[in-house]
This record gives structure tokens, sequence and C-alpha cells, in this order.
């Protein structure tokens, strides 16, 4: 069996020519997203630990409405569509790019995507899973609380928003 | 019943003949105890005031071998207290273990579990271990005491009843002093108990007492009980060492009045000097026993509360009988269920269940509904016998449920709770529990197992078929059980390269020789192969005198112990006081038990520098970078110099091997299948790069296509099935628990299925899925009662209940229900529209 493949893209470097670790890198993402900001530093190298990378090709969907996700996630580079699908079409929401942070409902909760999330360029993204973000909820209440609410603020704009688009078949039923 | 057992009963009834024999040996012990005083006798009295010195050799040769024997028979007899002791915890630990398990699910919600835990192990062992002695050391004792009194009476009357008259006195006194010391200890207790809570509260509630500067307050409160301790301290100070002057004031009592009195008697020369030095032996050798005896006391005293404590703690009736009295076989029930007049009351206060009645013909299938906290639950429950009703009637097939044995009901009703548990163990394991179960409770009547193939036409059923699939895919194979399976992934491995190999270039880290590989360690990119040699696998490299060697030839020792130093550090700091959840050392290569040393090496590294490091340090070190996967742990980076010099040396060591132990390594090469990866990992040869997640699960499905090409789907959903759940099966997710419970239940075949709102953590697919198999190909195989939450879920059931408070509202089928617009049409409507 031979090698197909290129090389790998070369590390990044910091300033002193250094490698920098991938906890590094994730940790300067983190810290630019407001969900995450108001946490003191070294609980954030925590959630930089254990969040991770995932990549999606243009046009791919990250999740699909009413689906069981357990994923929040975080754009590094690239744009996102929030679409709701409807019975027979669907509706653009919204667009996201660098530093949003989308999905993180599913974290408090084990619930359905009330939305679908589709690539428009190539993203990339970190993703923190429901049961990591619980653990460090109990490790750390007083730093996570700050996020959750944070991301309750996020939730009401939403449905704020929602409201009022007026349309008929966004209201709860 | 086990908890009104005497603490004694369980001494007196078992291994009498052990004890009989143990009480042989004691008397023999006994008699070479007392045997040696009558050679010192005769040693003085014979031997050496004749000045005979055969006598002399002749006594003291018998005084040595009764003093040995009586050594090794004390042995002897240790080993055997020992040995009953032991058997009589196991007994008592299996029958009152067993007696638990019986009790009603009540009792365990008001027991911590911890208390249940200590009282079988650390409890119970102290018992055991009083329990082994419980005979033998009174009667040792209490017989060596005799025999030293009666030896002395027969040397001389008067003056053994004046020596021995002191015992009584102690007797009496100090008992008296230990009572009054076991009341203070008590108190210690109890003080000392609420002192931590006080300290507790007021380490929990710091902030209010540093932001009102409650110092002197807390202070006060915690010093009134300080001083109480105090006291309570000098007052139990007082009484042990009263006992102690007690017990050596009239232990020196003896001899004062030996010497004085047979002193006096020796001079008048109505007493011969070899019987004071014989008397005086004698009365020494008193204290041994007594003393043994005292320690028998306090070890009875603590032995009995300590019983009694775990006895009436567990002294709960079982509800329901596991066996019935008499030798039959399990009912065979078919499935009738009438329920009348039913009512349940939790507590003897909350009336969960009010005057239910229903009535359940053979194959039917009942939903029951309701808003939470109506007692559809409780209800289902009641029925499948975890709860004992107040009041009312339950009957199967006409048969008193509250009569019925656990026999009778495990062999005709499989019931699945809304939060199953899963066991420590394999998947396989967990599936079979029920009928593994039943067939070691009937009566010697075994149904076989299910196979394979019933099985997986079950997983199948309920869609569970994928997960063990995907299971299976990440399995370990072993060499020595699936050799021929490992040849055929081989196979599919080639046409998987053919097919794909191309265009994964970007997805894959490929196992391939010329490159760098991310998703393993630094070991594994070195050795880059499977190690035949336990002192090449990852943990033995450091101390592997030739793999030294070679990293020092390639120059990685240095470079490779830096990486080590940083690792340690970074990773001690971010993971600092969670040592207690494995949880977060999951992508660390430092394990929670390794944690400590780390941290110790850590500490050492900041203050006395990196130079010069002990051989075990380094060591540690060189086996962290050695761990060290660089996809994986984030913490720190790999430099490309680092990584293209590790490039170099797997090429110079895998010459150096080949050429020095060339059976160490089995090297990777597409025709050798790798133990140490899973399934897939073998078939696509490499790792999937985890980012890309959409891709990732092309590529799986494209080796399960492959895989069912091959005809080998069933083989690795076999593999999956010895797939290691982890503790409460904390490595599965909520919905794969309950579609185990209910394949667990299934694969029983009972004849009435209860589950409790089995499908709850299941998104709506498989809900629907699971919902369609019961109403349609299971239907009328058992008559079924399930707790349904999704009203949409109900439609197809015979008859529906409608649940409130309590009671039951409205019965019927769904589209009467519908028409009669009562609560359960504005429950599937939601009471805004329903108006």
């Amino acid at each position: 069996m031979n090698s197909p493949m290129d090389r790998e893209k070369a590390p990044e470097l910091d300033a002193a020519g250094k490698n920098r670790c991938e906890l590094d890198k994730n940790l300067d993402i983190l810290r630019r997203v407001p969900a995450f900001s108001g946490i003191p530093i070294e609980r954030l190298k925590l959630y930089a630990y254990l969040s991770n990378r995932m990549h999606f090709r243009a046009g791919d969907f990250v999740f699909r409405q009413g689906e069981q996700g357990d994923l929040g996630y975080v754009v590094i580079c690239g744009k996102g569509q929030v679409i709701r699908e409807l019975k027979d079409h669907s509706i653009l929401l919204n667009e996201f790019g660098e530093g949003d942070f989308f999905g993180g409902l599913v974290l408090l909760s084990d619930t359905e995507r009330l939305f679908s999330v589709r690539a428009k360029t190539d993203l990339e993204c970190l993703t923190i899973d429901r049961e990591t973000f619980q653990k460090l909820f109990l490790q750390f209440p007083e730093a996570a609380l700050k996020m959750v609410s944070v991301m309750l603020k996020r939730i009401m704009q939403m449905e704020e928003k929602l409201l009022q688009a007026k349309a008929e078949d966004f209201m709860y039923g | 019943m086990i908890p009104q057992k005497p603490f004694f009963s369980w001494v007196l009834e078992r291994y009498r003949g052990l004890q009989a024999l143990l009480l042989v040996l004691i008397l023999a012990a006994v008699f070479l105890r007392v045997f040696p005083l009558e050679m010192q006798k005769r040693i003085v009295n014979s031997a050496i005031a004749m000045r005979d010195l055969n006598a002399l050799l002749l006594y003291c040769g018998l005084y040595l071998s009764a003093v040995v024997s009586a050594g090794l028979i004390k042995y002897v007899i240790n080993l055997l207290q020992g040995f009953i002791g032991q058997k009589i915890l196991l007994e008592m630990r299996a029958q009152i273990y067993n007696h638990i398990l019986s009790l009603p699910l009540t009792f365990f919600r008001r027991t911590p579990p911890g208390m249940v835990i200590a009282s079988l192990t650390s409890e119970l062992s102290a018992i055991g271990e009083f329990m082994g002695g419980a005979i033998a050391v009174p009667v040792i004792n209490i017989l060596t005491l005799l025999s030293f009194a009666g030896y002395m009476a027969y040397l001389d009357p008067l003056l053994a009843v004046l020596s021995l008259s002191i015992y009584p006195v102690e007797i009496f006194i100090i008992p008296m002093l230990q009572k009054r010391f076991n009341r203070l200890n008590r108190d210690r207790i109890d003080v000392t108990r609420t002192m931590s809570n006080i300290i507790g509260e007021a380490i929990s509630g710091m902030h209010e007492i540093q932001g009102n500067a409650g110092y002197e307050l807390e202070n006060q409160k915690l010093g009134r009980f300080s001083s109480k301790l105090f006291r309570i301290r000098l007052h139990m100070n007082n009484f042990k060492f009263l006992t102690k002057f007690t017990n050596n004031f009239f232990q020196s009592l003896g001899p004062f009045v030996l010497f004085i009195v047979g002193g006096y008697l020796t001079i008048q020369g109505r007493f011969d000097l070899g019987a004071l030095v014989a008397f005086l032996s004698a009365y020494e050798k008193l204290y041994d026993p007594w003393k043994e005896l005292m320690d028998y006391y306090q070890d009875y005293q603590d032995s009995k509360v300590r019983y009694r404590q775990i006895m009436d703690y567990f002294n709960v009736e079982p509800e329901f009988k596991r066996l019935p009295e008499e030798d039959r076989q399990p009912h065979h029930l078919a499935g009738n269920i009438d329920v009348k007049d039913l009512s349940f009351m939790a507590d003897e206060q909350v009336r969960i269940l009010d005057q239910v009645s229903l009535d359940l013909g053979a194959g039917e299938q009942l939903a029951l509904v309701g808003l939470s906290g109506s007692g559809k639950s409780t209800l289902a429950m009641v029925i499948g016998q975890l709860y004992l009703y107040n009041s009312g009637h339950v009957q199967i097939d006409g048969l008193e449920l509250k009569t019925l044995t656990r026999m009778d009901v495990s062999h005709n009703i499989g019931y699945v709770a809304q939060y199953p548990f899963i066991f420590d163990g394999t998947i396989l394991e967990n599936l079979l529990y029920a009928c593994q179960s039943l067939n070691l409770n009937g009566l010697g009547r075994e149904r076989p197992l299910p196979g394979r193939q019933g099985i997986f036409r079950i997983l199948d059923g309920i869609g569970f078929s994928e997960d063990i699939l995907v299971m299976g895919l990440n399995t370990l194979l072993s060499p020595e059980r699936h050799p021929e399976f490992a040849a055929k992934l081989i196979a599919v491995r080639k046409s998987f390269f053919q097919r794909w190999g191309a265009e994964l270039a970007e997805s894959v880290d490929f196992f391939d020789v010329n490159r760098f590989q991310y998703y393993t360690s630094i070991a594994e990119n070195i050795i880059f192969g499977h190690p035949n040699r336990k002192s090449y696998q990852c943990d033995e490299l450091p101390a592997n005198r030739r793999f030294r060697e070679f990293l020092k030839e390639a120059n990685l020792d240095e470079p490779l112990l830096h990486l080590g130093q940083e690792l340690a550090v970074s990773t001690v700091d971010l993971l600092k006081g969670l040592e207690a959840d494995d949880f977060f050392f999951k992508m660390s290569p430092i394990s929670a038990d390794d944690f400590d040393r780390y941290s110790e090496i850590v500490d050492r590294l900041t203050r006395f520098g990196r130079e010069r490091l002990p051989r075990e340090i380094e060591d540690a070190l060189l086996g962290l970078a050695l761990r060290f996967t660089p996809a994986l742990h984030k913490m720190a980076s790999l430099s490309l110099d680092l990584e293209r010099r590790l490039l170099q040396a797997r090429s110079l060591f895998m010459q150096s091997v080949s050429r020095k132990e060339p059976e160490a390594i089995t090297f990777y090469q597409p025709e050798e299948y790798l133990y140490a990866h899973s399934v897939l990992e073998n078939v696509i040869f490499g790792h999937l790069r985890t980012e890309h997640a959409l891709t990732n699960e092309q590529i799986r499905q494209n080796v399960v296509d492959l895989l069912a090409e091959a005809a080998l789907l069933d083989d690795v959903r076999e593999v999956g099935l010895e797939f290691a759940v982890g503790s409460k099966g904390d490595r599965l997710s909520g919905g794969q628990k309950q579609k185990i419970a209910i394949a667990r239940a299934l694969l029983k075949e009972p004849n009435i299925l209860i589950l409790d709102e089995a499908t709850a953590s299941l998104d709506n697919t498989s809900q629907a899925r699971i919902q369609h198999l019961l109403n349609s190909e299971l239907k009328g195989r058992h008559t079924l009662i399930a707790v349904v939450h999704r009203l949409e879920m109900v439609r197809d059931f015979d008859v529906i209940a409608v649940m409130k408070a309590g009671r039951i509202v409205e019965m019927g089928k769904y589209e009467e229900l519908m028409e009669r617009k009562g609560l359960f049409y504005e429950l599937a409507h939601g009471p805004g529209e329903g108006a």
C-alpha cells in the first residue's frame, strides 16, 4: 500500500517560533466568545482542553431540526446559516460567522434542535458536548452560571426575533 | 428471619466437629501450660537440691518439650479459630446479603448505600474475627486460670486463697470503672460529631462569616463544645488510668502476700523453696489469661453492639416470598389481569393509588396515561410486584399477586423501568441477565439461553443493531479467540483501500510507514508495530535497556525527556484538584491514578530544577512522552523537527530490532492484523480524524457496506456484544440503556410485559419503531401494560386508561376517548386549543 497523501499542513508557530499547542489555540478562540469570556482563565482552560474541532464542507448540515444533538458549537472560521424547516419549505433565519456560538441549548438539557444549521462556506468549529459541559458545571458552578445566563439571554433574543417575524408557523403549537 | 437470630447461635450451631477438636486441643494446651510449673518445682527440689545431674537433664528436657509443644498447639488453635471465624463470616455475609436483596424497594429508598456496604464489609469482618474465638478464648483462659489456681491450691491451700483473693475484688471494681469510661466515650463521640458539624457549617458559610466579621461568634460556638470535650477527656483519662492503677496495684499485691506469707512459712520449714518458686511463676502466669479474658470481655461487648446494630437495621420483613414452601414448578400464567379496588399508600399517609379497577385479557395491550404524579408508574410497579398493595386485589389468572412468589413472577412478568439499571460487564451479559436469573431460580429446570440469531432478531426489532455494529467496529479482537475473523478482515481492508484509499487522504491518518501518525502514541510511532514481548509494551519501554540505548543513538532521549517535562507541567497544572473524576482524564496522558506521582515530580522540577534528575523520575517523564498522542493530548505540541526525527528513528528502529530481536515486534504491514487497534481501524488501516464528523460517518458506512458484502456483519455484531459497558453502563447513552433493558425483558419471553416509560430516552424514530413492533409483530405474544408519556404513541393500544390523582378517570379505545372530549382529549390537544 503506498501513500497517496500530501504532507500535513505545517503547524502554526507562535512569536518565539515555538509550536502552540491545541489547548492554547482553543483557549484564544473561547476567550473571544461572549458566552465564555466571563469564565476565569484557569477554568476556561478546562473547556479548551475538553472541546474538539470539527470541519464541515460548504453545504453540509451541521445538524437538523428535530434531532437529539448533544453538541454546542463555536465558529472558528467560515459562515453558517440558521434554517427553520417547515412542512414544504424552509426559512433562512440568521447567518453567523467567526466567534459565534450556536446550538448551545442542548448543553443544558436533552432537547431537540429547534432549527437546522448549514455550512454556507467551509466551516470549522470548536465543539463541546453535554456531558463535558455538565461535568464542568457541577465542578465549578459559579463560572458556568455566568455562561448559562449569557446563553439564556441569547435564547430570549432569538425567541423575540422569531416572534417578531410574525410568521404564524413560528407560534408554539 | 435472619435479623432475629441471636448472636451466639452463629457460633453454637456451626462447625461443631471443628469446635470439639478445638476444645480437645485447648485441654492439651492447658495441661502443657501447667506441667512446666511442676517441672520447675522438681528441678529446684529434686535435682538441684539433691545434686542429681540426670534428674536435672530429664526435668529440663521435659520442661523444654512441654513449652515447645504448648507453643505449637497454640499455633494450631489460632489457625483453627481463624478458620472457624472466617467460615462463620462467609455464611453470615451470604445470608444477610440474601436477606437484604429481598427487602422492599422502599427500604432502599431511605437507606444510604454506604450504610449497607459498611455493614456487610468492615462491620461484619470485625464480628467474624470475634466469632472465631468466641468459644475458644474464654474456655482456654478460664481453664488456664482454674488449673493454675488448682495447682497453687495443691501446693498450699492457704497461700492460694490469700493470693487469689484479689481477683474477685478486681472483677467487681474494673467493670465498674470501665462502664463509666464507656459512657464518657459515647459522650465524646456525640460532642465530636456536633463539633464537626459546626466546623462544616462555618466552612460552607465562610463568606457570611468573613463578610460580617463573625469570627468571635463562630469561635464561641465552637468554644462551648471544645471545653466540653476538654472536660470529658479529662474524666476519661481519670478512669483510664485509675483502671490501670487498680490493675497494677492488685497485681503487685499478689507477690507481696506471697513473699511475706510464703517466706514466713518457708523459714518456718512448713513450705519448701521449690514450691515457692513454682508458686511465684504460677502467680505471674495468671496475669496473661486474666488479661485475655478482660480483652475478650471488651471485644464481646463491642461485637454484640455492632451485631445488634446491623441486625436491627435490616430487621425488615421482605414483602414477597422468593420460593414457594412446597416443592413445585413455577406457575405458568396466561396473562389475564384483573385489578379490583386496588389502593396503595406510600408511608401510610399518601394515597397514590385509589380504588383502581381494570380487567385485561391475555394478550391485550393497555396504555396508562396521565400527568406526572397521577399514579400510572406506581400502578405498573404494583402489577410488576415491586410494591406491595395495601387493599384491593390484583389477580393474574385468578391467583392473587400478593401470594405469588418471586419465582412465579419472574417467570411470567417482564418489567422495564424508566431508568433501567445496566450492570458492569458486557452487553451480552446484560442482555442475558433475566434469562440467566430464571435458570438459577427455576428449581433445576433450565431453559436454553437464546442463541446468536435469537438475540440479533430482537436487537434488530428494537433498532439496536446499528449500535451493536458500531460497538463491534470499535472492539479490539484477541489473537487467541478471533484469528480467522481477523484474516477475513484483512481481505476487506484490501478492497477498502482499492475503492476508497485515494479519496480519503484528508480524512484518515493511515498507517503509512513513511508518515507520522498523529492518532497514535509517540512509542507506537517509533515502534510502528505490535510488541510480542512485554518489554516492548509502551509502559515497559523506559525500563527496556535496549530501547533506551536506541533512543540515545537516535538522539531522541533529550528531546523526549523535555517533552515529558512539558506534558507533566501543563497536565498537572490543568487537572489539579480534579483527580476524583476519571472523566477529566479521558484526554490526558496522565491517568487519574498516576496523577499524585506526577504532581510530586512537577513539584520537584519547580523546586530543584530540571537538571540531574533521579533515574525513576527520568523514567516516569520518558514514559509520559512515549504515551503522548498528538491528536488527543492538546496540552502540548510536537515540533516539526522532532516529528521528522521520530520518523527517521522508525526505520532505524526497524533495522535494529530486525537484527537483534527479530521476533519482538510484528511491524504494521498491509497484510498484518493489528490486534491493538479496533476492527474499524483495521479495515481502513488507519485512524479516523475526529474533526471530520460527516466524512467519518460516510467512511463508517462504506466499511459497513464492504463488511456486508463479505457477509461479516453478524461477526462484527457478535464482537459488539462483548462490548464492556462500564460501571452502571456509563459507556452507553441513555437510549442505549433503555434498548438493552427492553431487549433483556423480551429475550425472557414473558407472558406479561410491563413497560414503565421504557422508551422515554429514545428519539422519536426509535420510539415509534419499538411501539410498532409491540403493537403489530409482537401483538398477542404477551399481555402488555405500558406507561406512555407521548400520547401520539397510544393510538394502537386495545385499551387506554387515563389516570388522575391515583384514579382511573377514563378508559377506552383511542377513538372513544377522543370522542368523549374528556381529560384524554384535553391531554392530547393541550389545554389551550381544546376549548
